[in-house]
């Protein structure tokens, strides 16, 4: 049995990255209405910037400065923040469906420049070996991905508090009457453009943090890494878990993910081994069916958005 | 229970469920795991590969298994995304707890499955087809990785060193600019200049475009006397065209993609009696003619296609290693891949049959010298296939081997340039 744990152990590490980009896309769409179709974007600058900070020095590459691991983390934040916010001025004015194709525009091209830029990313060779926070010291690989565990245990936690906190308040309401009214907020006398900026900026940084975080649980970067349906998949966590719910992004990473592993399990298990090459295809059928099932029954997703009035409402 | 809670509960349920079988893991069937690209971009050419590496699973029981035991493969799909390969990767080293597997295509799947779980796990994993160049070099994978496909430096250094015996100088590259391409510029650039040649060109291209006008036109500013071409046919025939009729030199270098019937008749054979090309020299031979029979025979067509053979050697190099391998634990068959293509080992080839020969050599104590479905298969100290290369030239529009770079000669090339 101590496979099938070290297993879900390395299956939680991962569902827990994604949960911070769910997070992200959450504060975004869930609860300002951005729909931003350019996540693995900010999740790409967050990974390359954390493994340019943090890989060991080589010759003929420009970073990879072998700086400490929190100093990468730190860096990706930063850095998804500044590009989100680049992105942001040309494109928050933007609505609905015009924002997403600019954003997912911008995804495609941060992929692009990721495998061209050899000498900063290593292009299609990808980047490596990025160290793995205090990996030499666990002697096993269970031992890592417990520590690691925990350390994204304790982050989630802290980003889950931060955005139940700031929801809660004055900010996150005007964020609701953004996406409700917009025209309603902006008559209320509240800047929706500033504000719409100040989400996209945040929900983009978990995205790079969760990018950053990626990286050093896996010891490598590709640009392969990064490539649309990645978008896709935090998209649907988002609105199966329930959309302007943090803990419905969180449950929709886990519930997402599952499906993807278990249909993966399922289908090596059920699928007699000649027909195995065709196994994958019914594996895609598989996910799409769970999806759409879960949309038919749970239209507002797994848990919904729940009600929420200031605390002083009733004062 | 909150619905909320249930259903997860549920899901990880399924998961502790599923794998109570492994636990009978020591005794029979013996496992091996794959991690393939079923479906994705990569779906198409994959599905040949799948079925080959199902072939190979064929002989291997028909030949008498892994230390008397059936061999069970379990193939799971990465879909051509990395979070999705590491997943399976995981799942099957833990929960099925295969000591050995085989994959996969996309380099940046291979790549992240090498630095979390096959070197941490000490897993053994054999790659048909995943070209990225670090991936033995750079002492990530500790060894447990190996792959049957020879890497772009073979065909590089032997291209530079037939450039430089008919003294040609003054060469332009063009090359495709994916990472295939980039390898084998990589490579060249350290191997002419120290051989005798020289580069006074570099210009990338991307494939698929109507007309190379552009960058043969680049390539000719620098008054080249020879080319060397790295890239695919379809493209190539544009490139030539145009390289010849804006007055380029006939003196053309090619890569092993180009050793196709299609690629001298679009550009014309009375044009390229002064070309030559390069070529992995493992694709024939009685063991490749004797795979290639089997695959026809099972699939009712050929077994023409990227990765087909490699992926066969690779089953077959695991299915040998394990019956050498002292027990079935990741660091005792990682030592054993490379007992088989012992020196002066007895040879042994592809099918049930040669599989059998060898697994009584093997009891008996004896060396054995694997032949593939691409010829010898040797393991370098980095887990790369090193191979004899084939120059090939064009007489009269038909393609005959000039001769053969022994891998004598090949090691005595990498010292020269390696230093």
């Amino acid at each position: 049995m101590i496979g099938v744990f070290s297993y879900l152990v390395f299956f939680l590490c991962v569902v827990l990255i994604l949960g911070v980009v769910a997070l992200g896309l959450n504060l975004q769409w869930g609860y300002t209405g951005l729909f931003n179709a350019g996540v693995v974007g900010f999740y790409a600058i967050g990974a390359y910037t954390h493994a340019i900070l943090v890989t060991s020095p080589q010759p003929q590459m420009l970073g990879n400065l072998g700086l400490p691991w929190i100093v990468g983390i730190l860096g990706a934040m930063v850095a998804s923040a500044l590009a989100a916010w680049v992105v942001g001025l040309a494109t928050i004015r933007l609505r609905g469906d015009y924002l997403a194709i600019a954003t997912f525009g911008i995804a495609t091209t941060i992929q692009l420049v990721t495998l061209n830029w050899d000498s900063l990313t290593g292009g299609a060779q990808g980047l490596s070996p990025i160290p793995r926070p205090l990996a030499w010291w666990f002697g096993s690989p269970l031992g890592f991905n417990l520590f690691y565990l925990g350390v994204l245990i304790a982050v989630v936690a802290a980003v889950y508090w931060a955005l139940e906190t700031i929801l809660r308040s004055p900010w996150g309401r005007v964020l609701k009457a953004i996406r409700e009214d917009e025209t309603a907020a902006i008559a209320l006398g509240k800047s929706a453009r500033s504000f719409r900026l100040q989400a996209f900026v945040l929900g983009s940084t978990l995205m790079g943090l969760a990018g950053a975080l990626y990286v050093s649980f896996i010891g490598f970067v590709s640009p392969f890494d990064f490539l649309p349906i990645l978008t896709f998949q935090i998209w649907a966590m988002v609105i199966v878990g329930g959309s302007g719910n943090n803990k419905g992004a969180l449950l929709g990473a886990l519930t997402v993910w599952a499906i993807w592993a278990v249909s993966g399990v399922l289908i090596a298990k059920l699928v007699p081994p000649t027909y195995a090459a065709q196994g994958g295809a019914v594996q895609v059928i598989l996910i799409g069916l769970l999806l759409v099932a879960s949309l038919l029954f749970r239209p507002r997703g797994l848990i919904g958005e729940v009600p929420v009035v200031s605390r002083h409402a009733d004062d | 229970m909150h619905k909320w809670i249930a259903i997860p509960a549920a899901l990880a349920a399924a998961l502790l469920l599923a794998p109570a079988d492994a636990a009978a893991q020591a005794s029979c069937p013996v496992k091996i795991g794959g991690v393939l690209p079923l479906t994705g971009s990569m779906g198409p050419i994959t599905k040949k590969i799948a079925e080959s590496a199902q072939l190979a699973v064929e002989h291997i029981n028909a030949g008498g298994g892994v230390k008397g035991c059936p061999v069970q493969f379990i193939l799971r799909d990465d879909q051509g995304q990395p979070t999705v390969g590491v997943d399976a990767a995981k799942y099957l080293v833990e929960v099925e707890r295969v000591p050995a597997f085989t994959g996969t295509i996309s380099s940046g799947v291979t790549g992240p499955i090498i630095s979390s779980i096959t070197a941490p796990s000490k897993v053994v994993q054999i790659s048909c087809c995943s070209t990225a160049t670090p991936f033995t070099l750079d002492g990530r994978s500790q060894g447990y990785f190996f792959r049957t496909l020879p890497t772009s430096k073979t065909q590089a250094v032997a291209t530079a060193a037939e450039m430089t015996r008919r003294g040609l100088k003054k060469t332009a590259i063009i090359y495709v600019n994916t990472d295939f391409g980039q390898d084998m510029l990589r490579f060249v650039k350290i191997a002419l200049p120290k051989l005798g040649g020289d580069v006074v060109a570099e210009v990338p291209y991307t494939d698929n475009q109507p007309s190379y006008r552009a960058e043969v036109t680049k390539a000719l500013a620098e008054k080249p006397e020879s080319l060397l071409l790295i890239g695919f046919p379809k493209d190539a025939v544009t490139i030539v065209r145009e390289w010849l009729s804006l007055g380029g030199t006939q003196k053309i270098a090619l890569n092993n993609s180009m050793r196709v019937k299609d690629f001298v008749d679009g550009v014309g054979g009375r044009f390229l009696n002064e070309s030559f090309g390069m070529d992995n020299a493992q694709v024939e031979g009685p063991t490749v003619d004797a795979f290639n029979k089997a695959f026809e025979a099972k699939y009712k067509y050929d077994s023409k296609g990227p990765g087909v053979h490699t992926q066969y050697d690779a089953m077959m190099v695991l299915g040998l290693a394990m019956n050498i391998a002292k027990d079935l634990t990741g660091p005792s068959i990682k030592d054993a891949v490379r007992q088989v293509h012992a020196a002066g080992g007895a040879t042994v080839g592809t099918g049930p049959d040669e599989y059998k020969k060898a697994l009584d050599l093997i009891k008996a104590g004896r060396p054995i010298k694997y032949h593939g479905a691409t010829g010898p298969i040797e393991f370098d100290a980095n887990g790369d296939v090193t191979g004899p290369a084939l120059v090939w030239k064009i007489v009269n529009g038909e393609i005959v081997t000039d001769h053969v770079i022994s891998i004598d000669q090949m090691q005595a090339l990498f010292k020269k340039i390696d230093g």
